[in-house]
């Protein structure tokens, strides 16, 4: 009884340590700052380092004594780097609080600022990504150069392109274009469509693409999707061609009949005998894809 | 083109940044030569043209700190001010901020926007350098704008009264600004205090000073030729500038869905809701319309316009609606003199800006830059309605013109003669009124034609704009009628109904548009 009555206090306490503690808010500040003052300590064991800074957010930016400690290991390149992108990832956090660490921005900002440059590829790429989403015309500046000087690079260039694409207006479009012409790798040619995607002007390029049968899937994908956005009735009209088309590859005629389906002019397609003809002959042959794809067609427009 | 916009002609697209930044401090070197400096503070100045947003914020915050060196005149003080009222980068704001500091006096009516700045921009708090063109404030050096913000509010000292109790109710939150920037709120709080209890030595704490009420009233502002603009609206209907803002006041603000600014395009067509209902409110909104016109018509279709006006409470209807110029945008630009820059199809800066039409389509009235009263608008577009009220004819007449002609072909196609011989009867007929000289012309009959179809066309695009299409249904029976008795043997007599139809149909459209005004008149 009495080994019960023990064995039932053990699960008991070890619930509590497996559920998380309901603690009051005092005493989660007072547990953040206990957290960063390890996070800080360079005599501290890495791990132990990490394992705080994940519990440290909420005391960052409650002293300006805190903040820059936190914000000297960042910038310390004799730190660990797994220490410093932990101090990255801590006041990455404690920045979604956008009221309580009104009074650190500046001086986080700063210092990310300060970092665009740092040896690890890893920690970099991190703070462009950052600096990008706050729309920081700094770094565009910096990815720009890059996109136009690759030896002065900070990140490959699909990465630069994609940190590009966050804010619309940041000028990439020109040298995206000249990307797409000449693209230094399939990835960049990617990215660089994907940053294009919002811009009107590329509407040929997206046509070309989707209409080329030695383009990659992907792009051609990707092609149909930007014309959706950008002038739907054109994608309209291309993917009726596609359907037409008997030598036409199985992934892009699903993607033209769904995208039939979906924005299709209704009076037009029931009225199109040529193309009903075409979609029911799908429906019996070719690959799974294009049988479904043809018969939620039929289902809306025709049968 | 102004001497000092002669000046600065020469800088264009095609100047680098650097002469540029050049180009400004040489300016900025003579005090005679501010007025060039202002000039390139427009939106639209060519040297804007084809760069992006943040090259367009580098050269401006250069001639705002330019002007902060040279001394603010009076005519570059609402760019300042529109940048402190909705402003959210933080290069501009600062600057903003430093160049108001360069007025010969502080003014208690600078107050209102520096504490709307300090709003917009503390959870945007970066750091900025000023130190040389393009540069960016990396690690501890530099400024702020919202350390700018607060050493011009130190700087009006008691003029700034009116801010007191923001003022201290900022420095009394737990949390918000950093040590620094609360000992600059400090010594911002000390000088304020020193006139006072708050109100008393500002005076008038919130009149803008004298002449920079963007209103112009009373007068008309043609700008240039529209006939070539092509709208389409949400719905995807297409009309001409004159379908839609003829025969009726129109209160008209431009926007662009990708505008990242919430204090300006969103806030813009939010507010255009507002003055929507306030129009209802006062029995308007039918006589008044209203339009959201984007900046960025390639980018905006119709379904976008839409769900962009949906979410913002637009009401959305034949007589208010959100637009985008399909063609002619520049000829749309040049007539509303647009502040608005781009590269390529895209905005790159673009100032707030609203304008109330008359019944004629000119602009009766426009605020631009700063943020606008509503009511004052919906007052300034019922204002130009009375106007329009107290002489109606003129339009009228211009508008009953068409479906007069219309008509006139009709009756010209339906008794046109078929051959040589019809000819000759009925001059045979007409022989006394002398009618008998005019030589049978075969070309006559494709004319009238061209014509009926002309005025059918008509009748459907006021039918579009009035969303009463009775007239044109009635023309167009009318005229197939007409067409039925000149191809079908034996239904010569449908003529005569096909021109009774075409012309009680061209009635009905002409009296669609004039019953507004005629019923008000009555009334």
């Amino acid at each position: 009884m009495a080994e019960k009555k023990k064995a039932g206090k053990s699960s008991k306490s070890a619930r509590k340590a497996q559920s998380p503690a309901k603690k009051s808010p005092a005493t989660k500040k007072r547990s953040a700052r206990s957290a960063l003052a390890t996070a800080t300590s360079a005599s501290k064991p890495v791990d132990e380092r990490i394992q705080a800074m994940t519990e440290a957010p909420l005391a960052v930016c409650a002293e300006d004594e805190s903040l820059q400690k936190m914000l000297n290991v960042l910038r310390n390149r004799e730190e660990p780097i797994e220490v410093r992108l932990a101090a990255l990832q801590s006041l990455q956090a404690a920045s979604f609080a956008v009221l309580a660490f009104e009074s650190c921005r500046a001086d986080y900002i700063a210092t990310l600022r300060e970092l665009v440059e740092d040896p690890d590829p890893e920690l970099r790429q991190r703070v462009l990504g950052i600096l990008a989403r706050e729309n920081d015309g700094f770094v565009q500046k910096k990815l720009l150069e890059g996109l136009k000087k690759p030896g002065k690079a900070l990140v490959p260039p699909e990465k630069a392109l994609q940190l590009l694409s966050y804010d619309v207006h940041s000028e990439a479009y020109p040298i995206a274009r000249e990307i797409v012409k000449n693209p230094p790798s399939s990835e960049a040619k990617r990215e660089a469509l994907r940053l294009l995607s919002a811009d009107p002007a590329a509407v040929p390029v997206f046509e070309k693409i989707l209409r080329d049968k030695d383009e990659l899937a992907e792009l051609r994908q990707l092609s149909a999707s930007a014309l959706n956005s950008l002038r739907p009735e054109k994608l309209q009209e291309h993917a009726r061609e596609i359907v037409l088309d008997k030598n036409e590859y199985d992934d892009i005629q699903a993607v033209s009949l769904t995208a039939l389906t979906t924005l299709g002019d209704e009076a037009e397609v029931t009225g199109d005998a040529e193309l009903l003809k075409r979609v029911d002959a799908l429906k019996g042959e070719k690959s799974t894809k294009v049988k479904k794809s043809a018969r939620r067609f039929l289902e809306k427009y025709g049968e | 083109m102004t001497a000092m916009a002669a000046a600065t002609a020469g800088a264009t697209s095609e100047v680098s940044e650097d002469d540029f930044a050049a180009l400004v401090d040489a300016l900025a070197a003579g005090p005679e030569r501010r007025g060039e400096l202002t000039d390139l503070l427009r939106e639209d100045h060519p040297v804007y043209d084809q760069r992006g947003a943040a090259t367009v914020v580098r050269m401006r915050g250069w001639v705002l700190l330019a002007l902060a060196r040279a001394g603010l005149p009076d005519a570059a003080l609402l760019y300042v001010l529109e940048e402190l009222d909705a402003g959210i980068d933080a290069y501009l704001v600062a600057a903003a901020a430093r160049a108001l500091r360069s007025r010969p006096q502080p003014d208690a009516a600078f107050a209102p926007f520096l504490t709307r700045a300090l709003g917009n921009i503390r959870y945007h708090d970066e750091p900025v350098s000023f130190d040389g063109y393009g540069e960016y404030a990396v690690g501890a050096n530099g400024t702020s704008p919202v350390r700018e913000v607060l050493a011009t509010l130190e700087w009006l000292g008691p003029h700034a009264a009116g801010a007191l109790p923001e003022l201290e109710a900022l420095r009394a939150q737990p949390r918000g600004l950093s040590r620094k920037r609360l000992e600059d709120l400090d010594r911002a709080l000390e000088t304020v205090r020193a006139g006072g209890p708050a109100g008393e030595p500002g005076g008038d704490c919130c009149a803008l000073p004298d002449g920079l009420s963007s209103w112009a009233r009373g007068f008309r502002r043609g700008g240039g030729p529209v006939e070539s603009v092509v709208f389409e609206d949400q719905e995807g209907g297409t009309a001409g500038f004159q379908e839609l803002f003829q025969g009726h006041p129109t209160v008209v603000v431009f926007f662009y869905t990708r505008c990242d600014n919430p204090l300006k395009c969103s806030l813009t067509v939010t507010k255009l809701a507002r003055v929507q209902k306030l129009l209802a409110e006062r029995g308007l909104d039918e006589r008044v319309h209203t339009a959201a016109v984007t900046y960025d018509p390639a980018y905006d279709l119709p379904e976008r316009l839409l769900r962009y006006g949906q979410a913002r409470g637009l009401r959305l209807d034949a007589g208010h609606r959100m637009l985008r110029a399909t063609s002619g945008f520049e000829a749309l630009r040049r007539h509303f003199q647009l502040g608005v820059g781009f590269i390529e199809s895209l905005v790159n800066r673009h100032r707030i800006e609203v304008f109330v039409l008359d019944a004629e389509g000119r602009i009766a009235g426009s605020f631009e830059r700063l943020h606008w009263d509503e009511a004052r608008v919906v007052e300034r577009a019922a204002e130009v309605l009375e106007e329009k009220t107290d002489e109606p004819a003129p339009p009228a007449r211009h508008k009953a013109a068409s479906p007069m002609l219309g008509t006139l072909a009709s009756l010209g196609v339906a008794f046109f003669p078929k051959c040589p011989v019809c000819w000759a009867a009925y001059l045979s007929l007409f022989g006394v009124a002398g009618l008998e000289r005019i030589p049978y012309s075969p070309w006559l009959q494709p004319l009238l034609a061209a014509m009926m179809l002309i005025n059918l066309a008509s009748l459907w695009f006021r039918g579009r704009s009035t969303g009463r299409r009775s007239g044109f249904y009635l023309a167009l029976a009318g005229a197939l009628a007409i067409l039925a008795s000149r191809v079908v043997p034996g239904l010569e007599a449908a003529a005569m109904w096909g021109v009774g139809l075409t012309l009680v149909g061209s009635a009905v459209g002409v009296w669609s548009r004039l019953r507004r005004p005629v019923l008000h008149a009555l009334r």
